[in-house]
């Protein structure tokens, strides 16, 4: 099939987000050239468009995503496939702060590192990074699994809900309110799962799971009666 | 001591040198015998001994402006705690001005009024349609909106009858953090939609559905603090929409996941506007701190509309000392609001909301002649559905409260089935009767607002100006720069 190549260049978001979005009808493979890492390029993309971008890129990235099949060639700037509900972002280089940030669904996959923040409050989807996650990376994550082939930087999974980050390399410092747990060979064989289709099971890997404490998750009781005093 | 010489008639000074020189005085002796202790001391009034009568013994009465008795029961309440307290509604804090420092003067000699009774006074508000950037600016057919208030924090049937009543007057309501709610998005012809920076349930087909986006960076009632919603309120229904474990206490987080300062929040905004097509204005909701810079950051940051939420705004569930003790009052910041605006040319490019203790039109006149261009209403929409009426006077009194003072929001034990998500609680408010009070309450604010406004001559609401008022206290006058009564001006603005 033939493809659609869009220039992005120093023309207004507004203009080469509408050309992205009428490209995307057509079903035709999508190549953006000429990217100049600019903020907000494929933002809210429908379901079922298969679009490479030539470059770099900044912010948002694949914001809301909603289904379409999203290649970075080179780097991507802040909050890459922020809330994105579906679809599959591959970054061939590194990522940004708050990579998946807030997502609900989909898979974004760093072949790089990514930054700070790495699926911060993320509701749901996957996230896998080949080298390693930055600061604070699960943030108060409320769903999904966030892994990290290569390590993961200071205050890994603070503050986590019900989300999990999966580290096969070294950990600077866990976060607050942290269980580390020896993954059970269910649990490894659910994360190859999500690692198979991109061509990343490797058997020999030390993985370390982080999952809530649950210390943060209650005030004081669960029972109403203990708040009527006050 | 002056005193005068009885005996010459001649004013004399007496001094400690002079003594000798002074007229020996004998001792005053009454001409009737000395009365008895007792009567002196009032003991037939029960007097005990070592205490005056009519004096109550410190130990009873207390009078401590420091050690009163609520600082002396907060005291015991974190001793045994060991933690802040928590509560819903709004302040407490006594000394936050209300609305009724500020009075109008409408129009006399100076000005033409108009005939309150008879003429037309324009209601129509639009917001977000300054900038130009929007297909579909909002246009309310009153100034007054519902404010932001989650499912989850109130029933999924109040949420409705707020809708409902909003949509028969012509004018919005807000989702607030906890997403968009099936029943509340059909109940209401305008829906403004929030995002929090906890992301509850935020999806794009939500945001494309909404008619205005809302961004958080705080709120009046706890600024600078996210969002606080205790286990008794988290339902299968709330956690799922939110992704949260059921009965957890949220505690929501106050910095947004994908942006942290005013430069990565103007990239935020062209996302969202490119998400929604370009077709519905974004808000930025903030808390008033300081919105002098605030909102001048907000609106350069490019937000559509600036809503200020002032100290006294509600809340379902916060830390106490944060209702109480932070924020400054709504009618402050609006002045500083619209200064800012105007400072940075923002005027009719960016609308401003106010909201903050809004109890009457009168209350929201006031708003607009300080110069907000709408106002939100919260607590006052509540009680309109009925908060704090006085029905099921049992259960009010088993939360340790009654009818009129019930702040019990945090505890998801409403009485009369509001801010709860228990659904035996939830059926005792009729969403009809709810929906019909709220368009009645509407209703009544909008009229009071253009009373007001053609008393003082105005045929918009709109065109209420600061002019239009006097402060009646110094503390009033120096919060909005509005002339103080009597000396005709302002207090140091």
């Amino acid at each position: 099939m033939s493809e659609i190549v869009i220039e992005v260049g120093k023309r207004h978001i507004r203009e080469i987000n509408e050309e992205i979005q009428e490209a995307c009808k057509t079903g035709q493979p999508i190549r953006v050239i000429d990217t100049l890492s600019r903020h907000n390029l494929g933002v809210g993309l429908p379901d079922g468009a298969d679009i490479t971008f030539e470059g770099s890129v900044g912010y948002f990235c694949g914001g809301l995503n909603t289904g379409s099949t999203i290649t970075v060639e080179r780097n991507c700037g802040w909050a890459l496939g922020e809330g994105m509900a579906k679809g599959h972002i591959t970054v061939n280089g590194r990522a940004g702060m708050s990579a998946g940030a807030a997502m609900i669904g989909g898979t974004i996959h760093v072949k790089g590192d990514a930054g700070p923040r790495c699926g911060v409050a993320m509701k749901g989807g996957n996230i896998v990074v080949e080298g390693t996650i930055g600061y604070q990376s699960g943030f108060m994550a409320h769903s999904g699994k966030i892994i990290a082939l290569g390590g993961a930087g200071e205050s890994c999974a603070d503050a986590l809900w019900e989300g999990e980050v999966w580290v096969a390399g070294p950990v600077e410092s866990v976060g607050v309110d942290v269980n580390v747990v020896e993954p059970t060979a269910e649990e490894v064989a659910e994360v190859d799962q999500i690692l198979e289709p991109l061509g990343l099971v490797d058997n020999s890997r030390d993985w370390r799971k982080m999952i809530s404490g649950q210390r943060l998750w209650y005030f004081e009781a669960r029972d109403a009666s203990a708040w009527l005093m006050i | 001591m002056a005193n005068e010489d009885a005996s010459t008639g001649r004013a004399g000074v007496v001094h400690g040198g002079d003594m000798d020189h002074a007229k020996e005085a004998a001792p005053y002796e009454y001409p009737f015998e000395m009365a008895s202790e007792d009567e002196i001391r009032f003991r037939d009034a029960g007097a005990v001994e070592g205490r005056p009568a009519g004096v109550p013994s410190s130990y009873d009465e207390g009078g401590s402006t420091r050690w009163t008795p609520e600082a002396i029961s907060e005291v015991h309440a974190l001793a045994q705690l060991g933690r802040y307290q928590v509560r819903g509604y709004n302040t407490f804090n006594k000394q936050l001005p209300t609305f009724d420092d500020l009075t109008f003067v409408p129009a006399t000699m100076t000005r033409l009024p108009l005939e309150g009774y008879r003429e037309k006074c324009e209601t129509k508000t639009i917001l977000g349609g300054g900038r130009g950037l929007v297909e579909k600016p909002l246009e309310l057919d009153i100034p007054i909106y519902i404010a932001s208030m989650s499912f989850g924090a109130l029933s999924a049937s109040a949420k409705a009858s707020l809708g409902h009543g909003a949509s028969k007057v012509g004018t919005m309501t807000c989702t607030g953090e906890g997403g968009m709610l099936e029943e509340e998005r059909s109940a209401s012809s305008r829906l403004l939609y929030q995002m929090s920076p906890a992301r509850y349930g935020v999806d794009l087909d939500h945001l494309r559905r909404a008619d205005a986006l809302e961004i958080v960076v705080g709120q009046g009632a706890k600024p600078g603090t996210g969002g606080l919603l205790l286990g008794m309120k988290v339902s299968p229904r709330v956690s799922k929409m939110r992704t949260l474990p059921e009965g957890v206490d949220q505690r929501s987080t106050i910095r947004h996941p994908d942006f942290l300062g005013a430069d990565d929040l103007s990239v935020k905004i062209e996302e969202l506007r490119i998400a929604t097509n370009y077709q519905v204005p974004i808000f930025i909701k903030m808390g008033a701190t300081r919105p002098r810079f605030d909102v001048a950051v907000a609106a350069k940051a490019g937000a559509d509309v600036v809503v200020v939420d002032g100290a006294e705004g509600g809340t379902g569930a916060s830390p106490e000392l944060l209702l109480n003790h932070t924020g400054i009052p709504t009618m402050s910041a609006i002045r500083a609001a619209r200064e800012a605006l105007d400072d940075c040319g923002m005027t009719g490019k960016v609308s401003l909301v106010a909201a903050g203790g809004i109890r009457s039109g009168v209350d929201a006149a006031k708003c607009l002649a300080l110069g907000a261009d709408a106002v939100m209403i919260g607590n006052a929409s509540m009680i309109a559905l009925g908060c704090n009426s006085p029905r099921y006077l049992e259960d009010y009194s088993a939360l340790g409260t009654s009818p009129g003072a019930c702040h019990h929001c945090h505890t998801g034990r409403c009485p009369v089935g509001i801010a709860t998500q228990d659904p035996d609680l939830e059926k005792r408010m009729d969403p009809t009767a709810g929906a019909e009070r709220i368009a009645r309450y509407l209703t009544a604010m909008t009229m009071e607002i253009t009373a007001l406004a053609k008393a003082c001559g105005k045929s918009s609401v709109h065109n209420l100006e600061t002019e239009d008022m006097r402060a009646l206290s110094f503390q009033a006058s120096a919060f909005t720069g509005v002339k103080m009564a009597g000396i005709d001006r302002a207090f140091d603005w």
